[in-house]
């Protein structure tokens, strides 16, 4: 945690010469976010071309914008929110309908079984093609949780939304995961309820 | 959505991801010693977010940074122009002026001196709903006679510039704000800046 505050008040730094003008300053603030900015847009997009241009333009945003931050949040969760904007129009311009919320007809599972809980990520094509599968909203919150270890109120101050709705969003994300991947890992085995669960090795 | 009431279903994957308060997680980690299933579940998530963060998407690195700094400098080159059109035309309005007041001097009775400031049109911080479509958006703005300056910064907030309208035309800036907002399903927010 540490490490991570350092790490803000760097870029909170870079920011303020960022917002005099300062190129170098600019260069830095790339190297240091550029990586988790693209990563944040592909997961979203699925497109590197389109992921590229809004890496671009995000850091032309951060460039024209530096004097706006007041340090009121992190420096990561106010550029992964302006990402999250640009996102926002890029799906917008491609009428992506991946923009509407799925309606998760999930049914009632009082008792999940084993073989839900069990249904896992053994296979990182099958998660990747599962992720892929989800709406922009429920990727998301999967990519912010689980890329960057982001907290729900971070989360929601980027997304934009309320807490409640991150944490609905996370449990249908999941839920649809599992069915996902129980779909396509046939020979994933049901837990024997008396005894330790059977997981199936690919 | 189906939670299960007494097990913490929906903190797991962010005490999972290690961000939980110290109270949540307390609450978590006594849970978990007597529920089997939210260990379970607990064991999934941690698969989960071990995939998710070795799934890398690389990035333009020295490429994109290149064209971040070719441009950065083509923005920081046209905002030192942005005066030349401006001052131009504050000359010609000085000169006009100039040449009214000699006018005037000689004539009061005859004309009646430009008045007022050069209009530069009203800007507006607006936000637009998620699920809006381009279409809709470029529907309202043409109704109102908006247009876009930049944005979406850190909040989604966009500046809009009204063209036909004055700093001190009020109603007229009330109005167009009223207009945006009873779209409700385009725009969340518009005010003056």
């Amino acid at each position: 945690m540490q490490e991570a505050e350092a790490i803000d008040n760097d870029a909170a730094g870079l920011l303020r010469r960022m917002a005099a003008g300062n190129e170098a300053a600019l260069r830095e603030f790339y190297q240091a976010f550029h990586g988790r900015v693209y990563a944040f847009a592909l997961r979203r997009l699925r497109n590197p071309a389109d992921a590229a241009d809004v890496l671009n333009e995000v850091m032309l945003e951060a460039w024209r914008s530096a004097a706006r931050f007041e340090g009121r949040s992190q420096a990561l969760t106010w550029v992964l929110g302006i990402a999250h904007h640009k996102i926002i129009d890029n799906l917008r311009r491609q009428k992506s309908h991946l923009l509407d919320e799925l309606d998760p007809e999930i049914a009632d599972d009082d008792n999940p079984t084993a073989f839900d809980v069990l249904a896992g990520a053994q296979d990182a094509a099958q998660l990747r093609r599962c992720l892929d599968g989800l709406s922009d909203a429920h990727r998301l919150i999967v990519h912010l949780a689980f890329f960057e270890d982001l907290a729900y109120e971070e989360i929601a101050r980027i997304a934009d939304c309320p807490l409640g709705t991150v944490k609905t969003r996370m449990f249908h994300a999941r839920r649809l995961l599992k069915r996902c991947l129980a779909g396509l890992n046939p020979r994933a085995v049901p837990a024997d309820p008396e005894g330790s669960p059977q997981i199936s090795h690919e | 959505m189906n939670k299960r009431p007494d097990h913490p279903d929906e903190l797991l994957p962010w005490y999972v991801n290690g961000t939980l308060a110290n109270g949540e997680r307390q609450d978590v980690e006594t849970h978990l010693q007597s529920c089997e299933r939210c260990r379970q579940e607990v064991a999934w998530l941690q698969n989960l977010r071990t995939q998710v963060k070795d799934d890398t998407a690389g990035s333009p690195g020295e490429l994109g940074l290149h064209r971040l700094l070719r441009e950065a400098k083509a923005q920081k080159s046209a905002a030192r122009q942005w005066w030349r059109p401006a001052l131009a035309a504050a000359a010609v309005v000085i000169v006009i002026q100039s040449a009214v007041l000699i006018n005037f001097l000689n004539r009061p009775a005859a004309i009646t001196p430009l008045g007022g400031p050069a209009a530069e049109g009203v800007v507006l911080q607006v936000k637009f709903a998620p699920n809006a479509t381009e279409a809709q958006i470029r529907e309202l703005l043409q109704k109102t006679g908006a247009t876009f300056i930049d944005g979406p910064g850190a909040l989604g907030v966009y500046r809009l510039r009204l063209e036909d309208v004055t700093a001190t035309q009020d109603q007229a800036i009330q109005r167009v704000i009223g207009e945006l907002t009873a779209r409700r399903d385009i725009v969340t927010y518009a005010a003056r800046e």
